[in-house]
Parts: structure tokens; sequence; C-alpha cells
């Protein structure tokens, strides 16, 4: 090879161990970028062969074909077809079990013109199964370099000294170049429709790369040069398109089958079908949904009761960072940003972090192991009349965690509608940073005492607050599919992957990406809000500035003047002035402008309401909730002298916090995952709204 | 037949699949004329279904085991008979 720098893509179908193998051939090289315009992150990864070629691999998307039916399988089609050029060859994984549907891909990418090199995954389980491959005749028939590996077993001596079966796959690669690779659809003859008419017209181009861009003509707007343009733009029928793409399937199996017949033997008694067996029992009836339940609960209890305690370190941490910094450095404006702005800010982000880091842990576990395509299996029936699939489990699943996430994982969603559904509903779900907002009101009204000597009201409340949501996401899940309308017809096709231990490198790696996306998607604008309000609320007009002076006249003069300076700062604060904007709107809700200023700061994060009412209660940052709900518990309305936080206002505004949509990022997201502010825009309305009403009602119901 | 008046560890060959208008992926996936298929199991509700096809694994809603159509293997009549 006289180039110095290779680009390969790492391609196969759905569950091959693919990323496993990329983990096992980049080390720890990694590098994530997105591809333009869409959020699908484009993990990338280098390394050295040992004649000092650098090697970088890109890491698509798991596909069955390059006829995508999900947002993540665009990514491959569109790589693979308008970046020619930037990739010299690709690397295919398939998985030893499925060998013959595999390769229907590998005849696709070999039909593209790539070099190509077929890595056959899992050989580890070959002999248990009966499974025998003829290697030498298989590299003969496709023309391609093929090897044997298997990314669980490939560790330990032999790795490190470099003569294990991954560097020994590394250093076959370039071997992809010296064969000119076979071409399958050529001589399909499939004819009859439009593109026979301008084929003559690109006698330059690869036949193959001219289908695919007429028949999936309407992934490619906008994206590929003028060019092509006359080939976009061509009538398509889909039914005579659909017949001649069915017509090329059959024959890729038919070409398939020639090849594996001579090369791949299976001893059918030797299958185990261990994976049937612990189906039988995973999918039953009655144990099956027994046994969901119970890990749904311990998920659950994982999520509020352990990461409690890494919660509190943070939470004492950065409170003490922040005293610490207060005593050290000089009294001025920037101590003031970095320890109330920016500090605080940053808190606020990583206090989620082990509930999201939690999560994602069970979530990649339960998926590694292959127990959440039954999950899928089980609740899809349930989910349907809701207008959602069985996929829509997870995107729902994690929005207890954060919406942010959440709604990123609703790419696997194969058809628009129940993807865009499942998107739109996510932010009802209860989140972590609600949490804090429901554990201080629900402390406040509701007696610690228990009811009929055993049920705790506080804990039953809390549970119905998390029904609400959830109870909300359906019902609107359950409008929305009434409206909107859905180009495709519904299909549900689900690959069952065999169950397998969990590679525990691969589930790091997934909670890692989650919770970074959380952290520089999300924390990224709930610490830019953050600085934003400490702004607001140190900052104001004459009264502001004057404070002092002000104060001091003002307290003799009137009786409603707040009792000490830092409170009187903040009503006069532009934050301050801004809740006495908004307090008319909110009155009739039960609440006060001091209320207001909470609601407005809770646009950075919902948990912010807390911090917020500390501030405005002259509670510190160090004292604990005690203090805080105490005095909250006191403060009055100073023109009626009554209890501002009523049982009617507390409901009302723990109904406010269910449905409210009061979280930027989420809002950020949707327009990134959805690509138009007309979602996001649906979403605050309908969210707001439901809130304001139903909070509206309950405080005039039980005022 | 259809696919969806299977039993449980019945097996049967896939017939007439592509006069159907059905989602490529299922084709894509190893659903094609010839291959045999075996039930091995329904979800709680009724639907999906999941099926041994060919060598994969596969859930298949009821839009589509309403509508492919397959015969069962000569074995398994026999058992019956």
């Amino acid at each position: 090879m006289s180039k110095k720098k290779l680009k390969i893509a790492l391609v196969g179908n759905p569950n091959t161990g693919k990323t496993s193998l990329f983990n096992k051939l980049t080390g720890l090289h990694k590098k994530i970028g997105n591809y333009p315009g869409i959020t699908v992150n484009r993990v990338s990864g280098t390394f050295k062969l040992d004649d000092g070629t650098e090697v970088e691999l890109i890491d698509l998307p798991g596909t069955y074909s390059l006829h995508p039916t999900s947002k993540d399988e665009e990514v491959v089609l569109k790589e693979l077809l308008t970046n020619r050029e930037g990739i010299d060859g690709v690397l295919m994984v398939a998985d030893v079990n499925n060998l013959k549907r595999n390769l229907i891909l590998l005849t696709e990418l070999q039909d593209l013109g790539y070099p190509v090199m077929l890595a056959i995954n899992m050989c580890d389980e070959m002999a248990k199964k009966g499974i025998r491959i003829d290697v030498e005749k298989l590299q003969e028939l496709l023309q391609i370099p093929v090897i044997l590996v298997s990314a669980k077993k490939s560790k330990g001596n032999g790795e490190r000294k470099g003569k294990g079966k991954i560097h020994q796959m590394r250093e076959m690669l370039p071997e992809m170049f010296k064969f000119s690779s076979k071409k399958y659809f050529e001589y399909y003859g499939l004819t009859g429709t439009n593109i026979d008419f301008i084929k003559p017209d690109f006698p330059q181009e690869n036949t193959y790369k001219l289908w695919l861009l007429y028949t999936e003509q309407d992934k490619f707007k906008s994206l590929i040069d003028a060019h092509y343009k006359q080939i976009l733009e061509l009538p398509l029928d889909h039914s005579i398109v659909k017949r001649l793409l069915q017509k090329e399937v059959v024959k890729r199996y038919r070409d398939i089958n020639h090849i594996l017949k001579e090369t791949y033997h299976i001893d059918k008694r030797k299958a185990t079908g261990l994976t049937e067996r612990i189906d039988r029992i995973l999918l039953h009836k009655i144990w099956g949904i027994l046994i969901f339940v119970l890990i749904m609960f311990l998920v659950f209890q994982a999520i509020f009761t352990w990461a409690s305690i890494p919660m509190d370190w943070i939470d004492n941490f950065f409170s003490q960072t922040n005293i610490y910094l207060k005593a050290n450095l000089p009294d001025n404006q920037l101590t003031a940003l970095l320890t109330d702005g920016i500090l605080s800010g940053i808190a606020g982000v990583l206090i989620f972090v082990p509930q999201i880091t939690l999560l994602f842990l069970f979530i990649a576990l339960l998926e590694e192991m292959g127990y959440m395509s039954r999950i899928v299996f089980l609740m899809d029936r349930l989910m349907q009349p809701f207008g959602l699939s069985g996929k829509s489990v997870v995107p729902l699943l994690s929005g207890t965690a954060c919406a942010v996430p959440a709604i990123m994982s609703a790419r696997t969603i194969e058809n628009s509608k129940e993807r865009l559904i499942s998107m739109l509903v996510t932010p009802f779900i209860t989140c972590s940073a609600r949490l804090p907002v429901y554990t201080i009101i629900i402390a406040l009204i509701i007696p610690k005492e228990k009811s009929f000597g055993f049920i705790n009201l506080q804990g039953l409340v809390l549970f119905g607050l998390y029904f609400l949501g959830f109870a909300s996401a359906l019902l609107a899940a359950f409008i929305l599919s009434k409206f909107l309308t859905s180009k495709y017809k519904r299909y549900f096709i689900l690959e069952m992957p065999e169950y397998k231990a969990p590679i525990l490198k691969n589930v790091w790696i997934t909670v890692w990406d989650n919770v970074k996306a959380f952290m520089f998607g999300a924390g990224k604008i709930i610490v830019a809000f953050s600085i934003i309000l400490w702004f607001l609320a140190t900052h104001g007009g004459p009264k502001f500035k004057d404070a002092q002076k002000y104060f001091q006249t003002e307290k003799s003069a009137h009786t409603n003047t707040p009792s000490d300076l830092s409170s009187y700062k903040l009503e006069h604060s532009y934050l301050g002035q801004m809740g006495k904007t908004i307090e008319p709107v909110l009155k009739p809700l039960g609440y006060d402008w001091k209320i207001g200023i909470a609601i407005i700061t809770s646009f950075a994060a919902r948990e912010v309401f807390v911090s917020t009412l500390s501030t405005i209660y002259s509670v510190g940052a160090n004292d604990d909730d005690q203090l805080l709900r105490e005095r909250m518990a006191s403060e009055r309305n100073l023109v009626t002298g009554q209890k501002t936080f009523t049982f009617a206002v507390g409901i009302s505004l723990l109904l406010f916090y269910v449905f409210a949509m009061q979280c930027f990022s989420t809002l950020a997201t949707l327009r990134n995952e959805t690509k138009t502010w007309k979602w996001p825009v649906l979403v605050f309305v309908y969210m707001t709204g439901t809130a304001y009403i139903t909070a509206l009602m309950a405080y005039q119901f039980l005022k | 037949m259809k696919l969806k008046d299977l039993k449980i560890n019945q097996k049967a060959i896939i017939v007439n699949c592509q006069d159907k208008q059905l989602p490529l992926k299922l084709m894509e996936m190893g659903c094609v004329d010839g291959v045999e298929v075996t039930l091995l199991n329904k979800a709680p509700l009724g639907t999906p279904l999941y099926f041994m096809m060919g060598d994969t694994r596969m859930a298949l809603g009821k839009e589509i085991v309403n509508e492919l159509e397959v015969v069962l293997t000569e074995d398994d009549v026999k058992e019956k008979a």
C-alpha cells in the first residue's frame, strides 16, 4: 500500500457483536462526533498497522440491508453512498449463526464497488453448535478476504504480544484491496422502471448506486449534488419498485445459498436450543410478566434508594466547596459568579448523574443480555392502542431518569409516527429533576403519619404523582395518534437475539455515552441558564443598587417589607421584577410572586425550584431541607395573613410540576431530533396548558 | 394456511410471500419462499408471535402473521396421522 492512511467503515447486522469488535480493534482511541444535520453519533477509532499505515475505523449503526427502515439505518446508506471518496473500504461483521442472512448486506456492499473484508464473529460458538466453515473456499467464492474471530474470546497475552486474532485481523485489512470485488446486481436484470431511461446518462456510474439513489430517493433530497438531481426527480411507482426489490432479495439469497452450500455446514443435532428454553420461562404468560414486573421494581428501587447515597456525596462536596471558595476568595462579583452561578449550575447537572448512570446501567445490561427485545415483545400489544410500539418502552422507561437521553433512544423505532409520538410524550414521565420538588412539597402538606396503620401517606402521594405522569403520557399518546397521520403502515418485525452473558466493557461504554449525552447536552443548557438566572437575581434597578438605603427607610414605613436585606434585594432584582410581572397570571393558581420566581428559575432545571425558595426565604444554602420546610410552613401572605403553602397551593404546585414543560434541554433535544421547532412548541403548549388548567382547577376547588 | 394458524412447535414452509404487500425488511431478514418456520411462542395478549425463521429468531406482529401463507412440512403431517 502506498497510502499511509486508510478509512474503513465497520458495517454489520444488529446483534452481531459489531461494537465489541470495534472496541477490541481500536482499543480506547475513540472519537465521537456528529453526522452533519443529525444527532446520531459518529463513532470512529484509529489504530496503526505494523507497516505504519494508520487506519481509521468508522463504526456505522447496525442494519440488515442498505434499504433503511429507521433513522439509525439511514445513516449507513447515506454514509456509504454519498461519502464514496471518504471511505477506502468496508469491514463487514457477520454472526456465524446467521451467516446466510448476514451475507445479503455483504453482497450489497460488494455491488456498490467497495473493497470488503468479512469477519465472521462468535466463532467460539461453532463447535458447540456443530458449525463448520471452509474459509479458503468461502474467500474464493466471495472473492474477498474472510476471517473467523471471536470478539468475546480475544483477550489476554496473545493479543498483547501482537499474536492474537484481533491483531491478525488488523493486519489482514489491506488484503481487501487485492481482490476485485464481485458484482451480483448487474446480472439480476431488474428492469421495467423509469431509471432504465436515464441510465445511459451515467455511463461511468456504478449501476447499484444509481438503483439505490432511485429507490431510496426520498432520503436524499438536498443531500446529494446536482449531478444526480434527475434521478431523485424521476417518478417512482412504489408497487413496481417494491416487486423488483423483492425479486432482488430473492436473487441475492439464491446466490448466497449457492456459495454457502459448498462452504457452510451445520449439524442440526448439536443445536442446544438454550435460548428457546429460557424464552419458555421469560415469555410465559404468567411467569414472564411476573419476572418483568420484578425487574422493573428492582430498577426503580435502584434509582430511588441506591442512587441517593452518591447524590448526597455530590451535594455535600459542592456545598463544602462553595463555602470554602466564598471564605477564601475576595468578596466580589467574580467570586459570586463562580460560586453561585457556575458552580451551582454544575452541581445541578452532576447531582443527577448517579440516577442516570444506574438507569442506563440496567438498560444496557438488559440490552446486552438480549432481554430488551423480550420486553419489546411482551409490551408491544399493550402499547399499540396508544399509538406506540413495544420499542417505546425504552424511551418511556429512560424518561424516569432524564428526558434528554430518553428522547434520543427513540431513534430505533422504525415507524416514523410511533417514533414521533414516543418522543412527544416522554417529557410527561416523572424525571429525576421533579423529585426534589415533589419531596419538599409533599413533606409540607401531607402528614407523615400512616393511614390504617401501614400505608405511608407521603409515599402514596409520591406514587400517585408518578402514576399521573405515566398515565398522562399514555393519554397524550392516544390523543396524538388520532391526529397524526402516518405515511407507512405499521409493521412489527423484531429479531430476538440469543441470550448471552453481558460483556461489561460494552455495558460501560453504552452507559458512558448516555451519561455524556446528558452532561454535555442537557448539562450545557442547565449551566448556561443557571448563570443567566444568577445574573438576573443579582442585578436590578435603582432599588436594587441602593438596597441598603431603601431597605432601612421602607422597613420602618411598611409592614410588608421582607425581614432581611438579601430577600429585599431579590425582590428588587430583575428576577424579582419578573416574578411580580407574572404574579397576576399565577394568582388564580394560588401562587404569589415568590413562587413565581421559583417557577421561572425552574426553566433551567426543575429542581432549581428548591434552591430558589431557599434564597427567597433566606435559608443558607448549607442548611438542610428541614429548615427550608419550617420556613415555608410558617410563611404567610403579608396582606391577608394566611399561610402561603396551604394544602390547596401544595396540590396545585404538585400538579403544575407534573405537567408543565419546564425544561429547555428537552425542548432543544426535540428540536434536534425532529429538525423543526413545530414539535417542541406543540409540546410546550400542551404540557404547560394542561399544567395551568389542572393546577387552576385544583386550587379553586380545594381552597 | 396462514402463519397465524400455526400451533406452538409446529413446523411449516413459507410460500407465496412475494405476492403480498409486506415490508422488504421481512424478506431481507430471511423470510423468503421455501424457508422453514417454527412457532416458538406467543405474547401474553396473543400477538406478536415468535418464530424460528430459517436461522433467525424473530417476532412478527399480527399485520404480518395474518398475511403470510405457509404449508405444513411433511414430518409434521406424519406426526399428526
